[in-house]
Order: C-alpha cells, then sequence, then structure tokens
C-alpha cells in the first residue's frame, strides 16, 4: 500500500473530529472519500499533509511513517494536496504559484519542463501566466491548484472537493484531467468528495464517512448502484425507507 | 522655492527612516503575523555597537573607527545575528502562540535588550562623531543648501527599497516569501521550509535596522539606550496606516507619517510646535477612521471566496 492510516483519532479542541479511521490506497489507484458536510474528510487530508496533529493513529507513506513530519516533510516525500478552497496565492502570478509548488525541487531544467506540460494540460493557464492568480475565475483557479500540486513532482495527491462551486462542464475537465494523469504518469490520488455520484463515476475505491468514522468501504465497482451508499452517507440503518435524490 | 525644496527633502529624509523601519516590521509580519517591538531595540544595538563596551562616559569608537567597507558589513553582521538570535531564542519558541502572545514577546526582548544595554554602556546618553563631516551641507540648486546626508537617506533607502523589490519579486526565496506572508500553511504543505523562510526574513528585517541605526547615528550624533523606540513607534504607526501586511503601504505610512511630521513642524505656529506629535497621532486617527484598512489594502489581508 502506498498510503496507510491506521485508527485516526483528531480533535479541535473539545470537539472530536475523527475517531478511528483507517483507509489504504494502493500504488496507482484512485480512492475517493465522501460524505456529508463536518464528517472529518478535510480533517483526513490536512492530517496526511501533517498540517494537523492527530490526537492518535499513525499514517505510512510508502513504508514511512510520516505523522509527525513537518508539512514540508511530507511534500519533500512526494505528499501533494489541493485543498478545499484551493488556496492559491492571490497576489502572485501565475507563474509564481507553479514555481512555488517547486520548491523542494533543485532541477530547474526538470521545473521548466513540468511547468510547460501543466501548461499543456490547461492551456488558459499559459495565457494568463504574468497575470496574478486572485484575478482568475473559479475553475481557472481550481486548474492552477491541481497545475501547482503537480509541480512538486508529486506520488500520491489528495484533493479535497475539486467540483466545488464550479460549473459541470468545467468539474468534466478537471476530471478528464486527474484520470489521465493516473493513466500517463502513474499519479495515485485521494479525492474528497460531498457527491457520491462523481466519486462512483470515476474512483476505484470508495470510503463513506460521516461523524468522523468510515460507515463504508468497498470497491467502486460493486458499490455501483448507490444504495449502500446513500444509506451510509445518511446513517439509515438496513430496510430502512429512504429515497433521496443528490 | 528654495525654502519648499528644503522642506521636501526634511520629509524625505524623515520619511525614509520611518520607511525603512516599517519595512523591517512589515516584513516580519508578513511571514510570522508578529508586531516586533523589539524592532526599535536591534536599531539600538547597532548603533551602541560603534563603540567599546564600556559603561565610560565618553564613547570611544571602535567598530565606528573602522573603514567604512569594513565598518558597514560589521554592523550590518551584528544586527543581523542580533536579530537572529531573536528568532531562536524568542520568536521559535512561541512560534504556535497566538499574534497576542508573540506581540508581548517582543515587547519583553525589547526590554531585555534595553537593559543589556544599560548593563554594559550605561544609562547615560552619550555622544558619538561619525561621519560628522556627512552633515555639511551641499548645494544642489541655485540657493538651496541641504546636509549631504539627507541625500544619502534617501538614496540608501530607494536603493534598499529596490534591492528588496528584486529580491522579493526575481529570486525563488523573494517568490516564497511572499507565498508564505499570503499563505503559510499553503506554502509549507508544497514544500516551502517555514523556518528557512523566516529566518531570511528575520535577518533582512535587521539588516534594514541596521541601516537605520547607522544613519541615524550619523544624524544625531548621540546613542541613547531608548533610541531606536520613537523610531518603532513611527514606523509601526506607519505600518498601520499604511495597511498591515502591505510593504508598499508600510513604505506610503512611512513616508506619509515622515511628511506630515515636516509639515507640521515647518508651519505650526511656534507655541504649537512643541506638541507637534499631538497633531500627528490626531492625523493617524484620523486616518483610521477614515479608511480603518489602511491606505494601501494589502490584498492577501482581504477575505478570499
Amino acid at each position: 500500500m502506498l498510503l496507510e492510516v491506521d485508527n485516526l483519532h483528531a480533535h479541535y479542541g473539545r470537539l472530536t473530529a475523527l475517531r478511528g479511521v483507517s483507509l489504504t490506497v494502493a500504488e496507482g489507484e484512485i480512492a475517493s472519500i465522501v460524505g456529508p458536510n463536518g464528517a472529518g474528510k478535510s480533517t483526513t487530508l490536512l492530517s496526511i499533509s501533517s498540517v494537523l496533529t492527530p490526537t492518535t493513529g499513525t499514517i505510512t507513506f510508502a513504508g514511512k511513517t510520516i505523522n509527525g513530519l513537518s508539512p514540508e516533510a511530507v511534500a519533500a516525500l512526494g505528499v501533494s494536496q489541493v485543498p478545499e478552497g484551493r488556496h492559491i496565492f492571490a497576489t502572485l502570478s501565475v507563474e509564481e504559484n507553479l514555481l512555488v509548488g517547486a520548491a523542494i525541487r533543485k532541477d530547474t531544467a526538470a521545473i521548466t519542463k513540468d511547468r510547460e506540460r501543466v501548461f499543456e494540460l490547461f492551456p488558459i493557464l499559459a495565457e494568463r501566466r504574468k497575470q496574478s492568480a486572485g484575478k482568475l475565475s473559479g475553475g481557472e483557479q481550481q486548474m492552477l491548484a491541481i497545475g501547482r500540486a503537480l509541480m512538486t513532482n508529486p506520488r500520491f495527491m489528495t484533493i479535497d472537493e475539486p467540483s466545488l462551486g464550479l460549473a459541470p462542464r468545467i468539474v468534466d475537465r478537471v476530471y478528464d484531467v486527474l484520470l489521465e494523469l493516473r493513466a500517463s504518469r502513474g499519479l495515485t490520488l485521494l479525492i474528497v468528495e460531498q457527491s457520491s455520484e462523481r466519486a462512483l463515476r470515476s474512483a476505484d475505491k470508495i470510503y463513506v464517512l460521516r461523524n468522523g468514522e468510515i460507515q463504508l468501504s468497498g470497491a467502486a465497482s460493486d458499490l455501483r448502484d448507490g444504495e449502500a451508499v446513500h444509506a451510509a452517507y445518511f446513517g439509515f440503518s438496513e430496510g430502512q425507507e429512504g429515497k433521496v435524490d443528490f | 522655492m528654495a525654502y519648499g525644496f528644503q522642506v521636501l527633502i526634511d520629509a524625505l529624509s524623515l520619511g525614509s527612516f520611518y520607511a525603512l523601519a516599517a519595512l523591517g516590521i512589515g516584513l516580519l509580519f508578513g511571514v510570522l503575523r508578529l508586531i516586533n517591538f523589539a524592532h526599535g531595540d536591534f536599531i539600538t544595538i547597532g548603533a551602541y555597537a560603534l563603540i567599546v563596551p564600556s559603561a565610560a562616559t565618553q564613547a570611544t569608537l571602535l567598530i565606528g573607527g573602522f573603514h567604512p567597507l569594513f565598518l558597514i558589513p560589521s554592523i550590518v553582521g551584528i544586527v543581523i545575528v542580533v536579530a537572529l538570535i531573536s528568532e531562536f531564542a524568542v520568536f521559535r519558541p512561541l512560534r504556535n502562540a497566538s499574534p497576542a502572545t508573540l506581540m508581548i514577546g517582543s515587547f519583553a526582548l525589547g526590554y531585555i535588550m534595553q537593559n543589556l544595554v544599560i548593563m554594559i554602556f550605561g544609562g547615560r546618553p552619550k555622544a558619538v562623531g561619525l561621519w560628522s563631516d556627512l552633515n555639511l551641507g551641499v548645494q544642489i540648486i541655485e540657493g538651496v543648501q541641504v546636509p549631504q546626508l539627507q541625500l544619502i537617506i534617501i538614496s540608501v533607502t530607494l536603493a534598499l527599497m529596490v534591492l528588496l523589490v528584486v529580491f522579493l519579486k526575481r529570486t525563488k526565496y523573494g517568490v516564497h516569501m511572499r507565498a508564505a506572508a499570503e499563505d503559510f500553511r499553503m506554502a509549507r504543505m508544497l514544500g516551502v521550509q517555514a523556518n528557512r523562510v523566516i529566518m531570511l526574513a528575520v535577518a533582512i528585517s535587521g539588516m534594514l535596522a541596521s541601516a537605520v541605526s547607522l544613519l541615524f547615528v550619523v544624524q544625531t550624533g548621540i546613542l541613547d539606550f531608548r533610541m531606536g523606540v520613537p523610531l518603532m513607534l513611527f514606523a509601526f504607526i506607519a505600518t498601520v496606516i499604511g495597511g498591515m501586511g502591505s510593504l508598499v503601504g508600510a513604505v506610503v505610512g512611512g513616508f506619509t507619517v515622515g511628511a506630515v511630521s515636516i509639515l507640521l513642524q515647518t508651519f505650526l505656529p511656534s507655541e504649537l510646535r512643541v506638541f507637534r506629535d499631538v497633531f500627528v497621532f490626531a492625523f493617524v486617527i484620523l486616518v483610521l477612521v477614515l479608511r480603518p484598512q489602511g491606505l494601501v489594502v494589502s490584498r492577501s489581508a482581504k477575505e478570499r471566496v
């Protein structure tokens, strides 16, 4: 397993955010965590990036325990994150944002090559390379956030709600790119989404997270009809009537 | 005309001091969210470093007697080292503390430094003659004599600002620093080394403080353990009215406070002139009432969607 999260507990003050989350992502796999607002999805991702310190539990990446490391050390191991809200550096230009993404790397030739690849992936960014990132539209900012995360040359990338606030057409484009990245360079992905429908379509493996606990997990192919996912998502018990469209 | 020119030069040179000090404060605020009240004491230490450490009433130049090519790097180096020691001993242990705790920590640090100066050098002000020839006037245009030093202060300030801009815009570490100032957590998630960026900002802040040390001592010719305090205070006000978190704002604020002080000094009736600072602060309050966000709104301080 490339990533193993084992029995993760996390608190914000007295508020419990995670109660024993365990999950695994294999090399080259696309895993997805779905769940309602406040389920602990972002907390899980921020713990993986070592921005938050979990109360207990271990996170292992490529055989190495990474919780307790600094966020920059985790990034240096090849873990990259596109956080919720994208967190673009608004006062920096598009190019400078990408340059920050290459902070851990020394090889300037490879950095320039990767930047050109990002521009090929998202031509609109090439057009706006000198513009300050704060002036980009929401979709363009999402592309920049993904491009910037790619500039770290990651083995593993986590993405927090890539479709939030974006037009469906843009969301399709974002997912196309993510699938392409997996195909072309074997990038392993952990994608957090609120909508399970999108996750079921693109991921290999699904985790349903609610109230800080994994309610359901399994291969996406086994969960394709969505009934079990719906039930886990909303917390209906077996056999209970609950028809909700989402 | 000549008189007006003189006032302008006065305003620019005083504004230069405030702008340089405000930049030093603004840089640290950017990456640490720390309002460093010890910044003025960095300036003081840079000035005292010129003389032989002793409590004697007469100051004897030590480093201050060296050739400028050796003197300037020595003073710059000493202040940078003091700033870095502050980072390791005070700011780093308080890294996850609230901004208020950090600020109080910097106050404490400032008092410790002032008292160290008293212990080593004594509490009495001392006269030092450093490059006093620079205070001689030079004629720049017909009928206008200004001290050479004022022109040097203005040029040094401009040069340092240009250097800082080049560093922040054109170098890798400058871009990292701007990114960290805007969103530290995100910068770290991308692999930007937090401690390295902070140490660099602290060192640059110390370098800017040492420039003020030297220029200020040449101008006033006096060492006093509290000499940095009013500079820090006005520079802090400059960063606030300029817009906290914006370096452009720090510079604009610095020159604004300098200009307002000189204009009041020039045009207030003489019986009110002793109360000049009252009017300066009244102006500051007015600015804050009319533009609470500061003259230059830092984009990074704004809420983003």
